[in-house]
């Protein structure tokens, strides 16, 4: 299933991009979602591991299932404060 | 017990009146953005936030944070976009009966802010992203 992935903070900056197109394998999850923008953007790699994934605008566990209508977004290091 | 959370475009006003009935500690915490970033200087900073997700997980763990130390009033802003070196961008009131809980639960909350809330700043004129 094809997923826009919302990217912000580092992870923006290290893509140059604001959001990401990605081919997630089925069933497609929010873990499914990480895989597919590593492939998709090996410039991100390095800094997958700390992400986190939110559906809808909220955190979603590793496994939560995505949804076609899903807002999708990966969330790294904060910097707020 | 009082909660209140907010977002707003660019560098916060001047902090209004802060008070709650029983307290016998209020404590307020200001973040200024400084005028060195790493090894460069800088003149500001932008904040990006994702919202609507930033303003809710602001205001859970205001809420939390509140229930957790007994606090009888919080109010946390936060800004958006530019801020200017000097400027605040970060406030953190909080009440409380005794100075203990205002002082931990200063320390905790901004501790999970800077894990859990997406907020982002950079120094202007670094490469950003394209988009809005």
């Amino acid at each position: 299933m094809n997923v826009c992935v919302r990217l912000f903070g580092a992870e923006a900056s290290a893509a140059g991009l604001d959001s990401i197109t990605v081919d997630v394998d089925e069933p497609p999850t929010c873990r499914g979602v990480v895989d597919a923008v590593g492939r998709a953007c090996p410039a991100l790699a390095a800094l997958l591991p700390g992400v986190r994934v939110a559906l809808n605008a909220e955190f979603a566990p590793p496994e939560r299932p995505v949804r076609p209508e899903d807002e999708v977004a990966l969330i790294g290091l904060v910097s707020g404060g | 017990m009082r909660v209140e959370a907010s977002i707003v475009d660019g560098p916060l006003a001047p902090a209004a009146a802060f008070h709650a009935d029983g307290a016998g500690s209020l404590l307020v915490f200001e973040g200024v953005v400084r005028p060195r970033e790493g090894d460069r200087d800088i003149g500001a900073l932008d904040y990006t936030a994702y919202d609507p997700m930033a303003l809710r997980q602001l205001e859970r763990l205001a809420r939390d944070v509140a229930e957790r130390f007994g606090l009888l009033a919080l109010r946390v802003e936060h800004s958006r976009g530019r801020v200017p070196v000097g400027a605040c961008s970060f406030r953190l009131a909080v009440a409380s009966p005794h100075r203990k809980e205002s002082l931990a639960a200063i320390d905790e909350f901004i501790d999970r802010l800077k894990r859990d809330v997406p907020i982002w700043k950079s120094p202007p004129g670094l490469p950003r992203p394209p988009g809005p």
